[in-house]
Order: structure tokens, then sequence, then C-alpha cells
């Protein structure tokens, strides 16, 4: 958008042209978040760039017809960003404890190790496959395009590496 | 943010574009207005017109204070525009103010041995801040008027350069009363009443012109 459209669409949207201000708007609209995103956290932008909309719309009066809109806009934008920050001095923030919390991943590790060793069992073939579809959520065609087998093979090598792997682990439970 | 939008497109009503100019007439009418009041209430000082002739301590205050005064009411009109910063304005008026300290330092006090705390004149120095105050108060209400009805955003400058404005022309105005002309009595209590007349100005439009 050029600038000289918008100071355009500004001196009519002074006149009373809803339309021409709608489209404005929108336009502006959309470059403050992209100015916003570049100066606030990721949840304050949509409420900076609403509540710059509102300014500009409350002090339209004040822009100029005969200057460049731009700059009003980026004066506007400026002044509301600078606001924000204040508000977010001003706002207490809570002080994360050294001592946080976590969950326990040790089932997590463990139960991967273990898939991990009795996927080392199986045939490279057989176990490529069942990591792609089983673990890592791709359908069959999208497997056997991405191992070079037929859709059939991949088929086949899932079914025979399930059962190896329940042999496997019905082995290792007798063993302990 | 559609539902928004549609609420702003809703409420459009064509609006004046903001002419500054319109805001500086209306405000020379109102200092017009209040100096002719104040001198036809009867408070100009006896001998005016010979005081007028006779006293360079005189047009010191006048020319000191009209020009603060100026330079205050353009900066604050100018900073209700959005693109336009009161630094300079101020920096213009911080120079303005320098000139009046050293235009009174070529001035005359009052011959013979007389001590500070007499010529300071405590009684009347305070008459002065409270008639320097209550004559900067329609000023500053105008200003707070057009500053809330314009879009400054810097609004501590601004609000300064108009209590300034405001605090500098009631002492121009009370210069036609005030029956001291020693440069210590001036350069104080007059220095005095525009600081506190301004500081209340830097304190409460802020707040009034908050958007």
């Amino acid at each position: 958008m050029a600038e000289s459209d918008w100071r355009g669409l500004m001196i009519a949207a002074q006149e009373g042209n809803g339309g021409a201000y709608r489209r404005l708007l929108e336009e502006v609209g959309a470059w403050l978040r992209r100015y916003y995103r570049r100066r606030l956290p990721p949840s304050m932008i949509d409420d900076a760039a609403q509540d710059a909309l509102l300014a500009i719309h409350q002090k339209r009066h004040t822009y100029d017809p005969a200057r460049p809109f731009e700059p009003w806009l980026a004066a506007v934008a400026r002044y509301k960003w600078i606001d924000r920050l204040r508000a977010l001095k001003r706002t207490p923030s809570e002080v994360l404890s050294i001592n946080i919390a976590v969950d326990d991943h040790e089932t997590a590790v463990v139960s991967a190790t273990v898939l991990d060793a009795l996927l080392g069992g199986l045939k490279p073939a057989q176990s490529e496959v069942i990591r792609l579809v089983k673990i890592q959520g791709y359908s069959i065609e999208e497997a056997a395009e991405h191992t070079g087998q037929s859709i059939s093979l991949v088929k086949v090598n899932i079914h025979r590496g399930l059962a190896r792997l329940a042999m496997g682990a019905r082995n290792a439970g007798h063993d302990e | 943010m559609n539902d928004f939008l549609n609420g702003l497109v809703s409420d459009l009503k064509p609006v004046r574009p903001r002419r500054p100019y319109f805001e500086a007439m209306m405000l020379a009418g109102l200092c017009f207005a209040e100096l002719t009041l104040w001198l036809a209430l009867g408070q100009a000082r006896p001998h005016l017109m010979q005081v007028a002739q006779t006293t360079p301590a005189f047009w010191w205050r006048l020319a000191s204070f009209g020009l603060v005064a100026g330079l205050g009411a353009a900066t604050a009109i100018s900073s209700f525009d959005p693109t336009v910063s009161p630094r300079r304005g101020l920096m213009w008026i911080v120079a303005a103010f320098a000139l009046y300290l050293i235009g009174g330092l070529f001035l005359h006090g009052p011959s013979g041995r007389i001590g500070v705390i007499q010529r300071l004149d405590w009684s009347d120095g305070v008459d002065c801040l409270i008639k320097v105050a209550l004559l900067s108060a329609p000023v500053t209400a105008a200003l707070g008027v057009f500053m809330r009805a314009g879009a400054p955003t810097h609004r501590a400058g601004t609000a300064l350069a108009s209590g300034i404005a405001a605090a500098a022309w009631a002492a121009f105005v009370f210069t036609f009363a005030c029956p001291h002309d020693d440069p210590l009595y001036v350069t104080v209590w007059y220095t005095l009443a525009c600081a506190l007349s301004a500081a209340a100005a830097r304190i409460v439009l802020p707040i009034v012109a908050r958007w």
C-alpha cells in the first residue's frame, strides 16, 4: 500500500466515507500488528493494535490533510507502544522459583530405550517402516514412497516386524 | 477484530481537521479579555503611565514574560499534534528565561543600603504568588481543553510548556498591578510564582489529557 493511498483514505474518512475508512483501518491494522510484533510480547500484539486503532479513530481530527499520513500514524503507534511498555512495567511479574518442579520423564526415557533396543533386533527394512508408520504417523503409502518398498511389502514388513517385537518383548519378560 | 472494526466504522462521523491557528486566536482572545478585565477592575498600580515612561524594570518584566508566554503557547499548541515534540520549544523557553535573568543583572535595585529581607517583602511576595496562580488558571484551563482535544505524544513536555505559558502570561498581567520594580524581588517572587504554577500544570494536565 502506497502511503499516498492511506492519506487519501484518511481524508475521505475525515469527510465521513465509511468504505474508505474500513479499508484504511484494515490495512493500518495489519501494519500495526507488524509494528508491535517487533516490539511487544506476542500476547500483547492484538490488544496494542486495537488500542492504536481506537486512538486513530478518536484522534482522526488531529491529522492534517496537508501533511503525509505515515508520520502521523507512526507517532500514534509509538505513543501507544510506550503506553503499553509503561503498563508492562507497572504490572508485577511473577518470579520463577529455582526449585520449580517438573514432571518426571523416567518412564518415557526407559520406554524409548527399550523400544530402540527391540527395533534394533529387527531387519532394517522392518524397523524402518515400523518407525515411520507406527511411531512417526506416516501412512502406508508415504512410508512406501519414503523407503522405496512396495505398499504390500511395507504391510508385510510391519506385520512380521511387530510379531517379532512381541516375541522379543515376551522373551525379555521371561529373562527378567 | 471484525466486530471491533465494524464498531469503529459505524461510529464514523465527519470531522473537521484540527486548526492550530484557531486555537492560538482563541487563546489570544482569552488573554486579551483577562488583561482588560484585570485593568477594568482597577488593579493597575498608581501612576502606571509615569512608571512606564521612567522604569526600565517595568518593560524588562513585560518583555521577558511576554516572550516566555508567547514561546510557551506556541510550543504547547504545536505539540498538540502527535508528530511534534515540545523539546525544541522548551529549549527556546530556557533561553528566553536565561535572557530574563541576564536582563535583571543590568537593572538597578533600590538606592541606599537596604537588607535583602526587606527588599524581598514577604507579605507582597506571597500576594504575588497567589495572584499569579489565580491569573494563570484561565490560560491553563484553556490549554488543558485544547490539549485534551489534541493528541500530544509527549504529554509531560506539552503540559510543562502549557504551564509555563499560563504562568508567564499571569506574570505579564500581574506586572501592571505590582508596585515593586526591584530586580531581586521580581527575580525571586515572579520566578517562584511561575515555577509553582507551571509545576501544577505539569502535574495536572497529563492526567486530564491522557488518551
